[in-house]
């Protein structure tokens, strides 16, 4: 009896540990699934763009840490993008803005956050501690399309980038969706 | 007798007890009061009325990591890290409403009842470019300035700029377009000649 107790306890334990460690280490699939559930809408992966006819090649090179790359840190780079779906919050997104708020705070510290309701624009940037490195997820919620991005960024990147954190959200998204025009 | 002297005993612990809360409260109390860093979320309740929103949070870490990172050789750069030493933190909110109205004195009294403390002093003399009033606030210990805020307001709009740190009207001046502060247009007013 007392063992099967143990063994019990044991269990909640690890599934405790399982469940704080999913949480810490994906943040970034928690805030597409709370855009999913919020905005009734689905995300499309990489292979999905690339099928679509964005250029992808580069991102992906990216995601590989390939040439192309500028910002992120090698391999660093997390993209879902939302496509022609509707966003439209109905003056509800102080009620996205704080779940997502509540979701993060346990390990990310909002660093800009811009919403214009009457144009349903909305941008949030997080910043967390990776060790030497930054981890920076950006959030684009726009009428008809939404980006999440996550990327490890340098300090040196972060602090050029900190000295105008109003842009630093499009340079980001940009740099991990787009191609470079060269 | 003995349970007498027992009862003075556990009244003098209380009291002692009491004393010893007072003492912290006022302690928090007063480090409350000279916190250069003011709460602005009193505020937030605005942002379903607001047409644009924003709000930048750079604390000392990513502060002193900028500072770090940019280079000194660089001319441009080597300006900005001079003008960001020592600073422990910009944060800026931002309301702006398609309508006059929208907000009411009640909602800004959070923020003025925490710059009317004694450890704020307003800055006389200080005029802005921008439309509507611009209240500046500076905060010292001693001979050192600790925090600098900003309350401007129109009636479409409210602005809050606080910098933690060592920072001056030139230096705030600096840096309006950088790290998030928007553009104030603050000088300070020439006196006037007279004739």
């Amino acid at each position: 009896m007392k063992r099967s107790i143990a063994i019990g306890f044991m269990f909640i334990a690890l599934a405790g540990l399982v469940h704080t460690a999913q949480a810490k280490g994906d943040d970034f699939g928690a805030v597409v699934k709370l855009i999913e559930q919020f905005y009734h809408v689905k995300h499309k992966g990489i292979p999905f763009l690339a099928r679509a006819g964005i250029k992808t090649t580069t991102t992906l090179a990216r995601i590989a840490g390939g040439p192309k790359r500028q910002l992120a840190e090698a391999g660093s780079v997390k993209v879902a993008y939302f496509e022609d779906q509707d966003f439209n919050s109905k003056g509800s997104f102080t009620g996205f803005r704080a779940s997502m708020g509540a979701m993060l705070a346990d390990s990310w510290s909002p660093l800009i956050q811009v919403a214009s309701p009457k144009d349903d624009e909305q941008t949030y940037i997080y910043l967390r501690d990776a060790g030497e490195k930054f981890n920076v997820l950006v959030v684009t919620i726009e009428p008809r399309e939404a980006c999440v991005v996550q990327v490890n960024l340098s300090p040196r990147k972060l602090a050029m980038l900190m000295r105008s954190p109003d842009d630093m959200g499009k340079e980001i998204t940009v740099d991990a969706t787009t191609h470079d025009q060269e | 007798m003995k349970s007498l002297s027992h009862t003075l005993l556990k009244l003098a612990l209380l009291k002692l007890a009491s004393v010893a809360v007072l003492v912290l409260l006022g302690a928090a109390a007063t480090a409350v009061a000279q916190n250069p860093r003011i709460q602005t979320s009193q505020l937030d309740a605005l942002a379903a009325k607001a047409s644009q929103t924003v709000d930048v949070n750079i604390d000392e870490r990513l502060m002193q990591l900028t500072a770090r990172f940019l280079s000194s050789k660089d001319d441009d750069e080597a300006k900005v890290k001079e003008l960001i030493n020592g600073l422990k933190g910009i944060y800026v909110k931002s309301f702006e409403f398609e309508a006059e109205g929208q907000y009411t004195e009640a909602d800004l009294e959070g923020i003025r009842s925490q710059l009317r403390n004694n450890a704020w002093s307003r800055i006389v003399g200080v005029n802005s470019k921008r439309e509507g009033s611009v209240e500046v606030y500076l905060m010292q210990n001693g001979n050192q300035i600790s925090g600098l805020a900003v309350l401007a307001t129109d009636p479409k709009e409210i602005t809050v700029v606080n910098i933690v740190g060592p920072v001056d009207l030139d230096k705030l001046s600096e840096l309006e377009g950088n790290f998030g502060v928007p553009e104030l247009g603050i000088e300070r007013s020439k006196p006037k000649r007279k004739n």
